[in-house]
């Protein structure tokens, strides 16, 4: 049942070889494999999160008719190791009442509750770190860490603004996850299975077989998903924790330099890890569109592009709504969760359930053309 | 060395951490802090038994109803606490000494 | 060697937490040492095998219980009550003073006594088991028996939620007098 990518690489020769030249010791091969994949993965978001503030300038420039970033590299696409050089180099403030041990947790809390989802995160079918059993289900609880760390934050740095980001950010991210995890919860009814390989098992070959087009329930839920984890990851237009126009910059107010990175970084990989559980949920996640028997690294390799794809198109979409809508009211805000979207995420799980007895969990499509 | 013995001290320790906290402390979101980890320590023994002394679930499904109960006397202890705070403006567990109001 | 690195930490990760919940004199502190230990018994419950239950854990405590309790501490004035319980009104202060401790330690020294001769007995009458490394998934099992077995504690457990959520909403709601 535990799939991971050691079981997944065990098959090939090159296994073999490489157990011979670690001594035989499978525990420690498997722990070194871990080791590689980790710190790739972990680069490899760490990278996207750099990009994202990258893309968010030039797409927000672009949107605006602007030019954006473009004296770093070539189209300026170096510029988030500039920003990153300067935020190294900056000087690190505290303020003097603040609470020491709080403040220096929190902006670690933040960047170990998302490089923990990454985990389960399936960049391809065989190459994820773990498909746990409870796959989707861990990546929900362990990113409630963000939350935590996103209240300590404004409590520690004991300032007015921060504190109110703060309790806004804590409040929205626990209120939202309601919808989301029901959204979720209907997938898991239609796949029969928490655990990623099962769920994207089940919308194997065209596009008509993505849960989102299963049936119309599924089709909402995917929205109110989409909807949730734009207020969860603290994305505009529900950026109240950070509203510049009202608390200075929210929690993160007085977070100076690479602590002030860590957040921001954590923010964007968060949204990339959000668009990525989206994609493999409901837009088929790394099927390809046609059945190919063979099972080469090659093929994987195509797996992760198309998950890259579909997860960075849905990255576009998300910071393009940043830069369209405006902002919302806390009461609007409280009321979009608790009067609208979790009153019709139940009836899109009852609804879901009720269509797995009645139709025999056949898609629409399947209903329809029959086969 | 992962053995039951192991375990049930592990969870023997936090059952009586709990209760100096609960009886230490004045604070009254402190006392909760320590109830919280007496129903851990619980639930914890119950997971341990399941596995090494039944071959059925029935001791998750304990643990799970364990943590339903610790979440639901959160929520109605915490709002206690705060509906306490705003009649005496104090957490103090000493000053509720009245049932009315 | 992994499940013992991790039984390792894990215990470590939980009773350190604890101790430090026990012995910390601020409250919002003592909020995130409880949050170690319960991400340690999660830990725990992992190397048990209870792969649902230590989500759970992690999903109810982190994401709900600890945030409720950092928000109580915040709604109801956090440290400044500390100095104010000592000086004006003449109580124990609010986190505990020498002998609201030494009446804990002693209770819980009485607890200790007898139960340590209690496990002993326990762990001598049942036989250790042996185990793989292979952890069997326990969700579809927790689904069967949650509706099939213990359906009735499940319904009543969500009638008991509901009565929280209710009720926990009324009792907090500020009331002009």
């Amino acid at each position: 049942m535990n799939q991971t990518v050691v079981s997944y690489l065990s098959q090939y020769e090159f296994y073999d070889v490489l157990l011979a030249a670690f001594g035989k010791n499978e525990g420690l091969l498997a722990f070194a494999i871990y080791l590689l994949g980790g710190v790739i993965i972990v680069g490899l978001c760490a990278t996207i999160g750099g990009l994202g503030t990258f893309a968010e300038r030039k797409i927000s420039a672009d949107i605006q008719q602007r030019l954006g970033p473009n004296r770093v590299g070539p189209y300026g696409i170096l510029q988030f190791l500039a920003d990153g050089v300067k935020m190294m180099t900056k000087e690190d403030v505290m303020p003097f009442t603040a609470d020491k041990m709080l403040f220096y947790l929190a902006p670690m809390l933040a960047l170990v509750g998302v490089f923990a989802t990454l985990a389960v995160l399936p960049f391809s079918s065989g190459l994820m770190m773990a498909d746990l059993n409870v796959g989707i289900f861990y990546l929900i609880a362990i990113s409630s860490l963000v939350g935590v760390s996103v209240f300590l934050g404004g409590y520690a740095s004991n300032s007015k603004w921060s504190m109110l980001g703060g309790m806004r950010g804590a409040s929205q991210i626990i209120s939202y996850e309601i919808p989301v995890t029901i959204s979720i919860l209907a997938v898991t009814l239609l796949a029969g299975g928490m655990s990623f390989g099962t769920i994207m098992s089940h919308q194997r070959g065209l596009p008509t077989n993505w849960f989102i087009f299963h049936n119309p329930f599924a089709f909402i839920a995917g929205f109110v998903y989409f909807i949730g984890a734009l207020a969860e990851t603290n994305r505009a237009p529900f950026d109240l924790p950070e509203a510049e126009s009202e608390l200075v910059s929210g929690y993160h107010t007085e977070y100076t330099g690479m602590r002030f990175g860590f957040f921001a970084l954590a923010e964007y990989i968060e949204v990339f890890v959000v668009c990525g559980v989206g994609a493999a949920l409901f837009l088929g996640g790394s099927n390809l569109p046609f059945d190919i028997s063979f099972d080469i690294i090659p093929l994987q390799l195509l797996e992760v592009v198309i998950f890259m794809s579909k997860a960075l198109a849905l990255y576009y979409v998300v910071i393009w709504i940043r830069w369209t809508f405006p902002r919302l009211r806390v009461d609007q805000l409280m009321a979009i969760c608790w009067k609208y979207l979790t009153p019709i995420a139940i009836f899109n799980l009852i609804g879901c359930a009720v269509w797995v007895v009645v139709f025999n969990g056949k898609s629409i499509a399947e209903l329809i053309f029959g086969h | 060395m992962m053995g039951l013995a192991s375990y049930l001290i592990i969870s023997l320790i936090l059952f009586v951490i709990g209760i100096t906290v609960m009886i230490a402390r004045k604070n009254i979101v402190a006392i909760l802090l320590g109830i919280e980890l007496v129903l851990n320590a619980a639930a914890l023994n119950f997971v341990a038994y399941s596995r090494f002394a039944t071959n059925n679930l029935d001791g998750h499904i304990f643990s799970l109803f364990i943590i339903v109960v610790a979440a639901a006397e959160a929520a109605v202890g915490l709002a206690i606490v705060i509906r306490f705070f705003q009649i005496k403006e104090t957490i103090h567990v000493d000053e509720a000494t009245t049932l009315r109001n | 060697m992994f499940a013992q690195f991790l039984f390792i930490s894990s215990a470590l990760l939980t009773l350190g937490g604890a101790v430090a919940v026990l012995v910390t004199k601020n409250i919002m502190h003592s909020c995130i040492y409880l949050l170690a230990s319960l991400i340690g018994i999660a830990g725990l419950y992992a190397t048990l095998g209870a792969d649902f239950v230590a989500v759970t854990q992690i999903m109810v405590y982190v994401g709900g219980v600890v945030i409720l309790m950092l928000f109580a501490v915040m709604l109801t004035g956090g440290k400044d009550f500390v100095s104010r319980a000592q000086n004006l009104l003449g109580l124990a202060p609010s986190m505990g003073n020498r002998w609201t401790f030494s009446v804990g330690i002693l209770v819980a020294l009485v607890f200790l006594a007898t139960n340590i001769k209690l496990i002993l007995n326990v762990s001598k009458s049942i036989p250790a088991k042996t185990f793989g490394n292979e952890f069997p998934s326990t969700v579809n099992q927790i689904g069967h028996l949650l509706v099939k077995e213990h359906v009735l504690a499940f319904e009543l457990s969500s009638v008991l939620l509901l009565g929280a959520l209710v009720g926990a909403a009324i009792i907090a709601r500020p009331r002009k007098q």
